[in-house]
């Protein structure tokens, strides 16, 4: 069983690179990030010999590869056919033999490689003494079992949940904070480390708890073996084999129920009201706008992107907070965050999907077009611009000076308001399909269409930030003028710039779809949603 | 039997009114595939009319283009006088559609994308409201009015996406594969709500390879084949006598072997 497993999903491995080149560039991309992490975990556990936090650093980094573990599988739910269960229902296998080869197909993989190579740094950064390496050793590999049998057995556990459309969602909105965990290693950790506000130092003590977890217990075993407790040592690595055994027995049973049953909460799931919100008012736009605003809420992806957003306005500040121009940082925040709207808005039509046929059989004409830009500016209006002028204003009141806040506001309805209207031109201009594929929780556009998708994007963003120069040139040429003159005028000179800068979007972006809504449809009609 | 199609041919006997749908010389290739090689359609007011045709004979691509939702090589099309082509506001305002793969907006309820569509329509507020929730009912979607489309079944789809096409009481609708993954009570339902919408004097075109459905349901039907209309006519005509299914295996040619190669299928061999 294990082998027929193993050579399952290499096949599957190997069909999916030959299958199309996106999958191919995926793989050495990710074999490549794979063998960076292994070197870098490695290097990174090895060189904390004779520090003095040594033990509770590798119990943090072994418990983070645990919680890697857990989320990526779910995230990439589907991209892994041997991680559903569903797959394999109709086999007639039993449980034990199932278990064994669907560990060793999980063990198969440059991940899996990586992770080992990586926890085997151990052996080098705790262990002195040749006990203390075979116990690193021993303690490694049973690491990356414990984070095998964890992630095999939350995957499992929730596969009936992932299968789902809440469970599509959930993953969906877990991009939200991976993405700000990326940032913060990516972006805020190396300068608090360049700035010596985070040293090897902060972390003595953080393991107070995480010790008594299987990779925390895997870490103080190897460090009791070099301080001489070897039977200290083996208990641990006893009690962290015995957890494992635990939740493989759970991983089994969990198996034995997935095989036949069904996640059912979405049955029952509805919504509050029922009736389309602005029922009374509004007219072609305001349906267009109940519509758009009811998928802001309930479609997870527009939520990731709110989210992204966030992490995005937050992440570009953090850094100039507490230096000498924290103005830059809340500038910088607030026009990052109208941008962001308007990239990840740049393609309306593609986004609607082919529900969009409702749309193109009712719209004629370069007035109803306009309604419709309108009605979709309008609803992510209503949910981005609070964020992009209170979010600024919070940071600046963080960095002690509420008046940059103020005057980000200005900064942000002119972004948002160019970026809307950056989004409705590309849209109608530079349309293309978006597709979900299996393992990307947030959609993409579809293959063929990278270059276009890029064009918009970063069209987008620099369009944007060409357009809100003169409010950055009205900003800072103001400085000599009262604050209660500067800061209103400032304001309201922002939002009437960026809502200028809108109405020309959504009169642009009519005028280019006019007359060609039948091919914006059959592009529509290619997004796989 | 009926006759091959020609242009200015009518199908229902209904001729002394402008046909409903009238369709000349339609063409639609994808590269170097005519897809719709040239067709010419006539579909009298208040029909209920069957588009049959093996799969990839062009169905799709026919009833998109009579549609407004994709725009034809050549040809023009006609519904109830007005050009689709030409003067597709006033032709929209006069059709509903329901495409075969029925993807609607997941995140509405029911209830709400039923009123979405009819608002779209240009229907007040109220009257959207109104409508939708009779149609929910007449569709059997009442208990589910208030449950997101994303957690629907295909046949519960199928269903909201005909509420959809029909709240702005149109005079021409246009069904493509309608009962394709349809349980037998929703097909019924379906069926029943068809029969109704055309015995009030509109007009129903639908595309399908299901002809025990189209047997029973279609005054009139027209095969289509590698992108053309091989014949047209009334059910009896096209018919001759035999079945719907034969006189169609009989015009566009039955395919395959019957599995001659497959000497080991089957519960007597070992």
């Amino acid at each position: 069983m294990a082998r027929v497993l193993v050579q399952l999903k290499l096949r599957l491995l190997l069909g999916a690179l030959r299958a199309s080149n996106g999958a191919r560039v995926a793989f050495i991309l990710s074999s490549t990030l794979a063998l960076f992490v292994a070197i870098g975990t490695f290097a990174g556990l090895a060189a904390l010999r004779h520090n003095g936090a040594a033990v509770d650093l590798t119990a943090v980094v072994y418990t983070l590869f645990a919680l890697g573990w857990v989320i990526l599988p779910l995230v990439a739910f589907g991209l892994d056919g041997t991680l559903d269960p569903a797959t394999l229902a109709l086999y007639p296998l039993r449980t034990r033999p199932l278990i064994i080869g669907l560990l060793a197909a999980s063990a198969t993989g440059a991940w899996p490689l990586a992770s080992l190579v990586g926890s085997l740094g151990i052996t080098v950064g705790l262990a002195h003494g040749a006990l203390a390496v075979l116990i690193a050793v021993i303690a490694a590999v049973l690491q990356v079992l414990f984070c095998i049998t964890l992630a095999r057995f939350v995957t499992t556990a929730l596969a009936g949940l992932m299968r789902s459309r809440r469970g599509r969602d959930l993953a969906a909105l877990a991009i939200i904070p991976i993405f700000a965990l990326y940032e913060v290693f990516a972006q805020v950790l190396p300068r608090a480390i360049g700035k010596h506000e985070l040293t090897a130092a902060s972390f003595a003590g953080v393991d107070s708890w995480v010790r008594w977890l299987p990779p925390g217990l895997a870490a103080h075993a190897v460090q009791d073996a070099s301080t001489g407790h070897a039977g200290t040592a083996a208990l641990r690595l006893l009690l962290a084999a015995a957890v494992t055994v635990v939740l493989g027995w759970l991983w089994a049973r969990a198996l034995s129920r997935a095989l036949v049953t069904a996640d059912a909460s979405t049955q029952t799931a509805t919504i509050k009201g029922g009736a389309l919100p602005f029922g009374r008012r509004g007219g072609l736009s305001g349906t267009i706008a109940a519509r758009s605003l009811a998928y802001q809420r309930r479609d997870p992806t527009f939520m990731a992107y709110l989210g992204i957003t966030v992490v995005l306005m937050a992440v570009v500040s953090i850094s100039s907070l507490r230096g000498s121009h924290p103005e830059v940082g809340v500038l910088l925040s607030a026009g990052i965050g109208g941008a962001s709207v308007g990239m990840q808005r740049g393609d309306a039509f593609g986004l609607d999907g082919p529900a969009f046929y409702l749309d193109a059989l009712s719209l004629s004409g370069r007035r109803a077009l306009r309604s419709w830009f309108a009605g979709q500016n309008a609803a992510v209006a209503a949910i981005t611009v609070p964020l992009i002028l209170v979010i600024p204003f919070v940071l600046a009141v963080i960095s002690r000076h509420p008046v940059n806040g103020l005057l980000a506001m200005a900064l942000g309805l002119a972004a948002t308001g160019a970026g809307l209207g950056i989004a409705d031109l590309f849209s109608a201009a530079l349309p293309y399909p978006m597709e979900r594929r299996a393992g990307s929780p947030l959609p993409r556009q579809a293959e063929g269409f990278t270059m276009q998708a890029l064009a918009a994007r970063f069209g987008g963003l620099i369009a944007t930030a060409i357009l809100v120069i003169p409010v950055i040139v009205a900003i800072a040429d103001t400085g000599s003028v009262a604050d209660s003159v500067r800061i209103p005028a400032l304001i309201a000179g922002g939002a009437v710039y960026g809502a200028l800068l809108a109405w020309a979007g959504i009169a642009l972006g009519a005028a280019v779809a006019d007359g060609k809504l039948p091919e914006l449809f059959q592009l529509a009609a290619r997004s796989k949603l | 039997m009926a006759e091959p199609a020609s242009p200015g041919q009518t199908g229902t006997g209904q001729s002394a009114a402008q046909p409903a749908i009238s369709v000349r010389g339609l063409r639609k290739s994808f590269g170097r595939k005519d897809a719709v090689a040239g067709i010419d359609l006539d579909i009298g007011r208040g029909s209920l009319a069957g588009l049959v045709g093996p799969n990839g004979a062009g169905k799709t691509t026919s009833l998109s283009m009579m549609t407004g939702l994709l725009r034809p090589d050549m040809g023009t099309v006609l519904i109830n006088g007005v050009s689709v082509w030409a003067d597709p506001a006033a032709a929209k305002a006069v059709i509903g559609v329901v495409p075969a793969e029925v993807r609607l907006f997941e995140r509405l309820s029911g209830q709400e994308l039923l009123e979405y569509a009819g608002r779209l329509r240009g229907l007040a507020a109220g009257e959207a409201r109104q409508r939708a929730g009779q149609l929910l009912d007449v569709l059997d979607l009442k208990d589910d009015a208030k449950r997101l489309v994303a957690d629907y079944s295909t046949g519960m789809r199928k269903k909201a996406a005909l509420g959809c096409a029909l709240i702005h009481n149109p005079q021409v609708l246009f069904l493509d594969e309608p009962l394709e993954g349809v349980d037998p009570v929703s097909a019924d339902v379906i069926r029943r709500l068809l029969k109704r919408f055309a015995d009030s004097g509109s007009t129903v075109l639908f595309s399908s390879h299901v002809m025990e459905l189209v047997e029973q349901v279609c005054d009139h039907v027209s095969i289509i084949a590698a992108g053309r209309i091989v014949v047209t006519g009334t059910m009896e005509e096209v018919r001759a006598g035999k079945t719907l299914q034969q006189a169609f295996i009989d015009l566009v040619g039955a395919r395959g072997t019957g599995g001659e190669g497959l000497s080991w299928l089957g519960s007597s061999s070992s």
